[in-house]
């Protein structure tokens, strides 16, 4: 069942195509890498599933409903609903802890509620880290956070820009794992990113370029299987 | 969770939010200083302008004396914190008979006078003890005396009971008379008058000591004194009596003199010996005066006696002056008060400008304040970028990110608030201890008016930078590096 699709999306910045007529389909509980070149379009195409930014031209269906028109306010409230975010960078409130940088989620979406908040840092396994500020955590155990954060207010897509490309290969694994537990699970994933590695755990990859969809292949291999022998 | 957040973000950023709530004490703290001293100005000054004598003084109606239950019904007018000092005066001429000079004397309250004429300036010090006497620095230069010099002074009834006045009975036949009038410079002449049974003058003797001996000193003898024989009283100077050339003054007073004798001759002059403890130093028509406890002029005179004059020191605005004058002439005790309106007006007038520099100053820091305070969030601000675009990429609204930020400006204006009425109660103090030299009292009220103060300006100067945090575009400052 579809959960996202892009009819004819061009994203045009003066002479500049972002997005050149493009059109892809994501599938409720799919599995999907977005990857490709610097300037290929990536982020753009992020921003605009993520709700962060309109296309010129095109709809996009987000659960049948086109929010290629909708207002800013509108798209903050989808976006607060149905999507959880995870970034390059991390991006953590600084001066709040890590269990209180996950209510920040919850108390934007509805209550926040730090019983809930400590489950879902147990899952990506950093309860004994809860009182810790950012500064105090190392770049993986921050993005887990973030991971959890992501997924506190159980949205129907995580979408993750480049989400292990600041990290080492012991917690690129670790996050990884966490997506496949979560794609089990039913979650819809969209992770954009440049790392070959990360693209082989999804089950289809769309390469871009140029604003293009230049290349749609499907792993032969299930990606919750291939994530699990990280195991 | 949203006060964990904002209390969160204001404790654990303590360098960046102490710079922000150091701007905001600081002009908070200016703030609330400025309007305490504004209100407290008047009451400051106008015990500075205390310093500065009188501002309203009470005379008697009809050329008579104030009288003591006059006076104090008249005193009772005023709120008793704002009679700063009510100074009496009787004034009353005394000779010095050895040194032929003659002056007027204030009999006073010294402590009274330390109250109402703080600038008066004495050297040695006011009288505490009886027969003390306080010296006009013009008196001392001209006769001479220093402290602790003895004063012979001597009161002679007759003359000052006929000082002036027009005489209304008519002299007894046979009667010896006594009378004395102002003559040279001051200087009393005094007469005595014997007349004979058909009430014409047999003699006249004068005393003409306190003139300049061989001018008006002329007037003392025969060859002045014999045309009066056998005149009438009132004897006409020019046709009666000849004017001694050159001693017109002496010569008028004696004639004077005459004319006004009366026969309380029979009471004797008084003599008392007084002790000269300050020299009176005022740069005014204080100088040619010798003050006395109103005490020991009775003691000298032989009666009470009633008071020319009473200066009062009022803690009190002109119109509050003038009001207090009006309940005083409400009273119909025939006490006469008076502004010194020289006093009062400049008083005044100082004021009004003194309190409209005082209000510019404030409205300017206001301003000061707000700048700096806007600027300060803008900077907070614009370092959380990328906190801000993360919570509206988290799904904050524009309104929850204007809440937050309001929230923690308003959270700061508070702490703000709370340290600058404090740090300005200090500051006004302070520059009420070294400009005008004495403390003022907190007025409660001013704290939580500067807390709310400080509130609205944090809040208003924050509209602009967080108008700028609701504007940031969360995927241009999420993405990339």
């Amino acid at each position: 069942m579809s959960l996202l699709t892009l009819k004819n999306v061009s994203k045009i910045y003066g002479e500049l195509k972002a997005l050149d007529d493009v059109s892809i389909h994501v599938d409720r509980g799919e599995w999907i890498a977005i990857m490709g070149p610097s300037g290929s379009g990536k982020s753009t195409m992020m921003n605009i599933i993520g709700c962060m930014d309109k296309p010129t031209m095109g709809e996009v269906l987000m659960d049948g409903v086109d929010i290629s028109k909708e207002s800013s306010k509108k798209l903050t409230e989808i976006r607060r609903d149905k999507i959880g975010l995870i970034f390059q960078q991390f991006h953590m409130v600084n001066y709040l802890t890590a269990v209180e940088n996950v209510m920040v989620s919850q108390y934007y979406h509805s209550m926040p509620e730090e019983a809930e908040a400590l489950e879902a840092l147990s899952r990506v396994g950093l309860r004994d880290r809860a009182r810790h500020l950012p500064s105090q955590l190392s770049g993986g155990e921050q993005q887990r956070v973030c991971v959890a954060r992501a997924l506190i207010n159980h949205p129907e897509l995580i979408l993750a820009d480049e989400p292990t490309g600041n990290l080492d290969e012991a917690n690129e694994n670790i996050v990884l794992d966490l997506f496949s537990q979560l794609h089990e699970e039913g979650t819809t994933l969209i992770v954009v990113t440049h790392d070959t590695e990360v693209a082989k755990a999804a089950q289809r990859v769309i390469v871009l370029d140029h604003g293009r969809v230049a290349m749609e292949t499907n792993n032969a291999h299930a990606g919750s299987a291939k994530a699990s022998s990280f195991l | 969770m949203f006060l964990r957040m904002i209390t969160a973000s204001l404790l654990r950023r303590r360098s960046r939010m102490l710079v922000a709530l150091l701007s905001i004490a600081i002009g908070a703290t200016i703030l609330s200083g400025l309007v305490t001293i504004y209100y407290d100005v008047p009451r400051q000054m106008g015990a500075q302008f205390r310093n500065y004598g009188a501002n309203m003084i009470l005379l008697p109606g009809d050329g008579a004396t104030l009288t003591t239950d006059a006076a104090e019904n008249a005193l009772a007018v005023f709120a008793r914190d704002q009679l700063i000092g009510a100074a009496p005066y009787r004034y009353v001429r005394l000779d010095m008979v050895l040194r032929q000079q003659s002056f007027m004397a204030a009999g006073t309250d010294f402590e009274q006078i330390q109250k109402t004429s703080p600038y008066f300036s004495v050297e040695g010090r006011y009288p505490e003890n009886e027969r003390e006497v306080l010296v006009g620095k013009d008196i001392a230069d001209t006769i001479g005396v220093k402290l602790k010099s003895v004063m012979e002074l001597t009161y002679r009834p007759t003359s000052a009971a006929s000082l002036g006045a027009a005489r209304d009975d008519t002299p007894t036949p046979g009667a010896t008379l006594s009378g004395g009038a102002e003559g040279w410079n001051g200087g009393m002449v005094y007469v005595s008058v014997r007349l004979d049974g058909e009430g014409y003058i047999e003699t006249v003797e004068v005393d003409a000591s306190n003139q300049t001996n061989e001018i008006g000193g002329l007037c003392a003898q025969e060859l002045f004194t014999s045309q009066f024989v056998g005149k009438k009283i009132p004897v006409t100077l020019g046709s009666d009596v000849d004017t001694i050339a050159g001693a017109t003054m002496t010569s008028a007073a004696v004639v004077e003199a005459v004319n006004g004798a009366s026969n309380i001759a029979s009471v004797a002059n008084k003599t008392s010996n007084f002790t000269v403890v300050g020299i009176l130093d005022t740069g005014g028509d204080e100088e040619s005066y010798v003050f006395i406890s109103l005490e020991d002029m009775a003691a000298l005179t032989g009666e009470a006696g009633g008071l020319d004059v009473m200066e009062l020191s009022v803690s009190a605005a002109q119109d509050e002056l003038e009001q207090y004058a009006s309940a005083i002439q409400d009273l119909n005790s025939g006490v006469i008060p008076r502004l010194v309106k020289r006093v009062t007006r400049s008083e005044t007038a100082v004021l009004s400008k003194l309190q409209a520099l005082v209000f510019l100053v404030t409205a300017v820091v206001l301003l000061l304040t707000m700048i700096c305070v806007s600027t300060t969030m803008m900077a907070v601000i614009s370092e959380r970028r990328k906190e801000i675009g993360l919570r509206k990429a988290l799904g904050a609204s524009d309104n929850g990110i204007r809440t937050e930020f309001l929230g923690e400006a308003l959270l700061l204006g508070v702490l703000g608030g709370v340290l600058g009425a404090i740090l300005g109660f200090a500051f006004a103090q302070l520059v009420s201890v070294n400009v005008f030299g004495s403390s003022i009292t907190f007025q409660p009220l001013l704290l939580p008016v500067t807390i709310l103060v400080s509130m609205a300006v944090t809040g208003v100067s924050c509209l602009l930078p967080i108008q700028r945090a609701v504007e940031i575009d969360p995927a241009l400052v999420l993405k990339g590096e």
